[in-house]
């Protein structure tokens, strides 16, 4: 009986120091990783953008690491950021272990303005709006991704607001609500369903948006 | 349409205009537009404590079709903003609008790229309240606003307006109309008079050839 119950383990300071001491000596060796100068304290490692893919594949398959759980996907303007020399985008990765709360570790890959990041989507399905949410407020695109579209901005919308160069007073009236029907009938006749009536949203007219709310 | 009996106040009008405007403003039906937290003061204001039934917004009509009044609770974004606008062109007339707490009103302390600043950008709004959340009492005070607004309002003389507008687009189109008839047949009595001009020339022309050849 005891032996189905295992004792939680608990993250204290040391053992965090340990097991990210073991990872970031694989990804050093493996990837040619460095410790982030920005974090000193947390366990945060940069790596080059192109190897994203393989590092995110690596440290949820091998043994040692086991970082099965992506958080989330973040990503940073450092555009007018104090003494800061280099690329101007970053994507961050936060992911951790489900069972052992000691592991946790962030990565960084900085990417110029312009370039791209593999996708990570095939990895983790989750990453799959993550990063259509980073792409929508950021414009960093993720090369490989299955669907880039929008995910909080409004189809219509122009530009992307996180961005620092974004200005803060701008405002963006919209003429429709999103389209949502069209996803929902191809996802339908993907499943075998035939659509006997389309509507109105999959062919739109132009002349039928709503005047009132556009402000010139 | 000045002489009709709507516009002169009556015994029989104003005494129609009372018993519309008791009904109506007693059974003001609430719309709950609630995007944030002015919603839950609602639902206060809605349940026994408070009780909003008691001045006969008895029921929360989650249609449009149903309500009478539009109850903007909560923050409105830009994405947000077409599908208000669409709810309130559903309502029926005659329908009111009250924008509840300082996100509906102003925007709010959101001030940002997708927060619509004040509702009243987008549709007309009766009664403000202010407030984040404002408290049950402010909206049965904005409630009582619109009872006074609704009562001060004439049932005959809207519809005597109506009657004028409907008659004022009747006669502009009836007179687009005669105007574009008269064009038209100008157009057409000009046409046929070319017509008959080219054939009288071809005439004399075949004429002269013939008289020249004998």
């Amino acid at each position: 009986m005891s032996d189905c119950v295992k004792t939680p383990r608990v993250a204290t300071p040391g053992l965090r120091k340990e097991t990210s001491d073991a990872v970031f000596a694989l990804l050093s060796e493996k990837f040619a990783a460095v410790r982030d100068a920005d974090a000193p304290k947390d366990f945060s490692v940069v790596v080059d953008a192109s190897k994203v893919h393989d590092v995110i594949r690596f440290l949820r398959d091998d043994k040692a690491c086991g970082f099965d759980m992506l958080l989330d996907i973040v990503g940073v303007d450092y555009l007018g950021f104090k003494d800061y020399e280099g690329p101007r985008f970053a994507v961050e990765y936060l992911l951790k272990n489900v069972y052992d709360p000691a592991k946790r570790i962030r990565v960084k890959a900085k990417v110029a303005e312009g370039a791209s990041v593999p996708t990570v989507s095939d990895l983790f399905p989750i990453a799959d709006w993550q990063e259509r949410e980073v792409w929508d407020q950021y414009g960093i695109v993720f090369a490989g991704h299955p669907d880039l579209r929008r995910l909080l901005n409004h189809a219509e919308f122009v530009g992307h607001p996180l961005r620092k160069d974004y200005p803060a007073q701008k405002r963006q009236w919209l003429s429709t609500n999103d389209y949502l029907l069209p996803a929902l009938e191809k996802k339908l006749e993907s499943m075998g369903y035939r659509i006997v009536k389309r509507s109105k949203e999959v062919m739109t007219n132009d002349d039928e948006y709503l005047e009132g709310s556009i402000r010139k | 349409m000045d002489d009709t009996q709507a516009n002169k106040p009556s015994f029989i009008t104003t005494s129609l205009d009372f018993i519309v405007n008791w009904g109506r403003k007693n059974s003001l039906w609430p719309f709950p537009y609630g995007t944030a937290c002015c919603a839950i003061e609602f639902m206060s204001t809605e349940s026994s404590r408070y009780d909003l039934s008691r001045i006969g917004s008895e029921f929360v009509r989650f249609t449009p079709r149903q309500s009478d009044v539009l109850l903007v609770s909560g923050t409105i974004t830009y994405k947000q903003a077409p599908i208000l606008k669409r709810i309130y062109e559903q309502l029926a007339e005659p329908r009111w609008v009250i924008s509840m707490g300082a996100c509906a009103c102003s925007g709010g302390f959101y001030d940002c790229y997708c927060t619509l600043p004040g509702i009243d950008n987008v549709i007309p709004v009766d009664v403000y309240i202010g407030g984040c959340p404002p408290r049950p009492e402010s909206v049965f005070d904005a409630m009582f606003e619109l009872q006074k607004k609704v009562s001060d309002e004439s049932y005959m003389k809207e519809r005597a307006e109506r009657v004028k507008d409907q008659m004022e687009a009747l006669r502009a189109k009836s007179e687009e109309c005669r105007r574009e008839f008269e064009e038209r047949s100008k157009a057409a009595v000009a046409e046929l008079k070319d017509k008959a001009e080219e054939l009288k020339r071809n005439v004399i022309k075949k004429v002269s050839f013939l008289k020249e050849a004998r």
